[in-house]
Formats: structure tokens, sequence, C-alpha cells
């Protein structure tokens, strides 16, 4: 089965995985430079779930696109697994936030999940049962041949998660991704990617507006705020691997989590 | 795109009445004497095509036609589509050729013929090239505009994924700009057809074009009208026949914008 390849192939649990030090990102030059993010510090370890939260144009796609190394920081140096990076790596894959463009309509679900596989040379009938195991892993069990344009919006999100769980990486880097679909598809995705965070042991940062997906979500919250933007707070969550949408959002903790929260960002 | 909502069936009634009228307009004014006497009727013209249709020198000479425009069509749409496809991707080149792909597409190729005959003959060869000339500029064109519209969704998930170049140019360029290059090559497609029998017209290259002038100098032009109508017939129905492929290539276009 997929689940235990992929286990297998994650590193130990606690592993470092990431290192941003110093980070700054501006964009424009000289007296039009508008800057987004200044010095920030981010750790990420084997098996966590880190939710990075900041207000809407705070600069979080900005951060998540300078850690998939499709942006160059001004300052500062991103390392993964140990290497200073300056672009995009093999170990980092990425769920977009305009998911639904990201897929490529000519292609069927199978060949969208497939692609970055034929991208690494590997041959086709090994590339598509992958990609049709990783379809499976995400509910979507039979449904390769179907074009992304025939899926709803819920759907079309499994299959950009099918594709970045393909890929085999150690991280996975995920902008927003829930923030167009309905809120029951919502909270059946939330529900999704915790169960292949726990069940692969994938590594997952995943940035978002929403304050109670974030700790939902996430072993550790990492709260953004201010302009330029940095870390104004690290909340580690403690909820343990069971979760459920009403007993951990009802958690005293849960509560407690959020108040502080949202007197941070509302302060700045 | 909008589909009308008459039925398939009165649909085609009124493109048949639409024919019907223009022949019988064509009849009154040919009756009416206001025409020099030489322009054949709707009748002799239907004889013509009879008797085209039997004739080996007719067919010889239409495939002779039909291949070179071919040639020519095949050869500038791949050369058109490959360069296209490089120069709508990547910006630099883009921008430092626009200009000469501009005067290029305006270019009256036709008036490069006695160059072309005077290098190469009037033969097939210098046929073709004149016919890949013509061919090229629409299909590059077009190719150039599809190649710039890359989703930006679509080249960071390439950049993230490391999809390497040649796999990019094969599964993400080409059918991303496809809508494009095959509006392109439809154009060009018609005009293959209409170039190839110019030239032979012009140059006396063998082919339908040396038939019709040959028609014409023997007084016969009922068969000159009828080769002519003929292979009109034979272009637009290439033309429908390219329709229906690209729409069977490009079902996910139309789906997406739905
Ligand atoms: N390519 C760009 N060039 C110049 N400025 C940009 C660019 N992309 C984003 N910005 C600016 O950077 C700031 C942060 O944008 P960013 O998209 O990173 O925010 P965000 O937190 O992801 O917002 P949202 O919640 O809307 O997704 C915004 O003020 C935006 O106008
Ligand atoms: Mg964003």
């Amino acid at each position: 089965m997929t689940m235990q390849l992929q286990a297998d192939a994650q590193p130990e649990a606690g592993t470092q995985l990431m290192k941003v030090r110093g980070m700054s990102m501006s964009y424009g030059f000289g007296a039009s430079e508008n800057k987004i993010l200044e010095d920030l510090n981010l750790d990420v370890a084997s098996g966590e779930f880190i939710s990075i939260v900041g207000p809407s144009g705070v600069g979080k796609t900005t951060l998540l696109r300078c850690l998939s190394g499709l942006l160059r920081p001004k300052a500062g140096t991103i390392e993964v697994s140990g290497t200073v990076i300056s672009g995009p790596h093999p170990d980092l894959a990425v769920v977009f936030q305009d998911y639904s463009r990201s897929l490529m309509p000519w292609m069927t679900t199978r060949d969208n999940v497939a692609f970055p596989l034929q991208g690494k040379g590997m041959g086709k009938v090994e590339r598509n049962r992958v990609a049709d195991e990783n379809l499976a892993a995400v509910g979507l069990e039979g449904q390769g041949d179907k074009f992304p344009w025939e899926m709803s919006g819920g759907m079309q999100q499994r299959v950009a998660i099918a594709r970045a769980l393909a890929y085999n990486a150690k991280v996975l880097l995920m902008d927003e991704p829930f923030a167009s679909v309905d809120a029951q598809t919502r909270f059946d995705l939330e529900d999704l990617v915790i169960k292949l965070k726990q069940e692969l042991g994938v590594t997952i940062l995943l940035v978002t507006h929403d304050i109670d997906e974030a700790l939902y979500l996430a072993d550790k919250v990492v709260v953004i705020a201010e302009k330029p933007a940095t870390v104004v707070d690290e909340i580690i969550t403690g909820f343990g691997e069971d979760r459920d949408q009403l007993a951990t959002k009802a958690d005293p903790r849960f509560a407690d989590a959020r108040a502080r929260i949202m007197h941070r960002l509302r302060k700045d | 795109m909008k589909e009308t909502t008459t039925a398939p069936g009165w649909l085609l009634v009124q493109r048949v009445a639409a024919i019907a009228i223009l022949l019988g307009l064509w009849s009154l004014l040919i009756a009416s004497g206001t025409m020099p006497s030489m322009l054949p009727g709707v009748i002799q013209i239907f004889s013509g095509i009879g008797e085209a249709l039997t004739s080996s020198i007719f067919w010889a000479a239409l495939s002779r036609t039909l291949l070179t425009a071919l040639a020519g069509w095949a050869i500038a749409s791949i050369i058109g589509v490959l360069f296209g496809l490089i120069i709508g991707s990547i910006k630099f080149l883009d921008r430092s050729t626009s200009i000469l792909i501009d005067f290029g597409r305006s270019f009256p190729v036709l008036a490069l013929m006695p160059v072309v005959i005077m290098l190469l003959g009037s033969n097939a060869r210098m046929e073709i090239v004149v016919v890949s000339l013509s061919c090229l500029w629409p299909v590059l064109v077009q190719t150039i505009y599809g190649a710039r519209r890359q989703e930006a969704a679509v080249a960071d998930t390439v950049a993230v994924f490391k999809i390497p170049a040649l796999l990019r140019f094969r599964r993400v360029l080409l059918p991303s700009a496809l809508p494009f290059v095959a509006t392109g090559v439809r154009i060009s497609a018609s005009i293959a057809l209409l170039v190839a029998v110019g030239v032979e017209v012009i140059s006396q290259a063998p082919g339908i074009g040396r038939q019709i002038t040959l028609m014409q100098q023997a007084q016969r032009w009922d068969l000159a009208f009828a080769y002519l109508i003929f292979t009109g017939l034979v272009g637009w129905c290439l033309a429908v026949a390219l329709q229906q492929v690209e729409n069977r290539l490009l079902i996910w276009k139309r789906q997406e914008n739905d």
C-alpha cells in the first residue's frame, strides 16, 4: 500500500527539515520598495503540522512562495534537509491557493497526479499505479479517468493534494487550500489532511487567515502580523492525535488560544 | 460559444435555400444578357463538373495541387508551431522579435514569386516554398499569442515540481497554446490551397491552376468555372474536417469555458 510506502520514506519524527533564518522579502526597488516580510525565523521538524496564520494581505502567499523556492528572498536563508535552497527543492511539494488553475485541464486527473513523476523519469505503468494509489488515499478511488473540469471544487482540491503526496516530498506547503469551498467540504478536507498527516507521516506547513482552521489542524500555530510582517507569536496547541470538529473546537484550550491569537492580531 | 436554438433540420433547409437562391440569381443574371456572353450558366457549370469528375487529367491536376498545398502547409505548421512556442514562451525573445514578426506577416509573399521562380524554376518545389512562406505567418503569430498566455498557476506548478524543459514543452506549453495554434493552422490550410492555385495560374507550374488557365485559353469557360468551383468545394471540405479534429482535441477548452 501507498500508506506503508510513504510512511517508510519519511524521516524519523522530530528531525529538522526546514530552517528559516532572518528572511526578508520586498517587492520593487528603491523609493517604491514595498517591504512585505522582515526577519522571519521558522523551524519545521519532521512529522509536525504547522499552521501560519495572519490577516488577509499580510504576505502569506509571499511567504509560502519564498519557502517553496519560487521567489528569492531579499535577505536571509532557507535550509531544506540541511542545504540552503535557491529554487524549488524535491523535498518540497506545494498545494496552491489557486488550485483549480494549477491543475491542467487537458490532462485527466490521473495524468495530473502522475505528471511530476514523469518529470522525475518514472515509467508510465509505475507512475500511473502511484497516481491511482494516491487518488485513492484522498478519497478519489477510480476517478483517474475524469478531467478536473468534470469535478467539484472540493474534488479538484483533493486531486491537487494527491499530486503533492505522489511527488513524495518530505514537506507539504499549502496556501489557504480550503478558502474557496463551502463549509461542509472544508471540514471534510480538513479532516482528510489530518488523516493523511497521521497515516503517511508527512510534514505539513499550512498558511491560512482562518484562526479556527489554524488551531484545529496544527501542532504549532505561528502568528504573523504587522507591516512588514514578522512572527509575533507561537502557540503549541497540544490537542494530540484525535481531533474532532465539535469536541476539539469546544475544548477550553481552543477558546483560550483563539482569544490569544485574536488579541495579538487586533493589537497590531 | 452560444449555440443557435434552431433545430438542425430547419437549419439545413435554410442553408439549401440560400444556395438555391444564389444559383437562381446567377441564372437570372445570365438570362438577362447583361453579363459577357462567355460566362457559363448554372447548368453548363454542373455539366462541366460532371465532365471534370470523369477526366483523369482533372484528377491528376487536382491531386498534384492538393499535395503541394498540403506539403507547404505541413512544413509551415511544424516550423510555425515550433518557433512560435519558443518565441512566445521566452519573454526576451518575444520582445526582441515582435517587430520582425509584424513586418513578416504584412509582407506580400506573392510579390516574391518572380524571385523564387528565378531561383527554383516553375515547379512543385517552388510552389511548396511560396505556399509555406504564405502559411507560416498565421501559424507563427497565433502560436506566439497562445504561448504568451500561460496561466501563472500552471507556470508555478511546473516550477515547483521541477518539470524538465522538453516535457514542459510537449505536455504543458503545446496543449495550453493549442486553442490558438489550431486557429492558425486552420486559417493557413485555406491559404495553402488558395496560394497553390494562384501560383499555378501565374507561373504555369503543373496543377489545377494551370488547367484552369488552359481551359480559359481554349474558350472552355464552363470547364474553367467547373474546376474553380470544385476546387473551392474541396477546400471547404478540408476546412470542415479540420474543424472537426479541432473540436475533438479541444473538448477541455469548451468545457472549461462553460
Ligand atoms: N508580485 C507582486 N508584486 C508586487 N506586490 C505584490 C506582489 N504580490 C503581492 N504583492 C503585495 O504584497 C502584499 C502581500 O501579498 P500576499 O499575496 O502575499 O498576501 P496574502 O496574505 O497571501 O493575502 P491573501 O489573504 O489575500 O491571500 C500585498 O500588499 C500585495 O499587494
Ligand atoms: Mg494569499
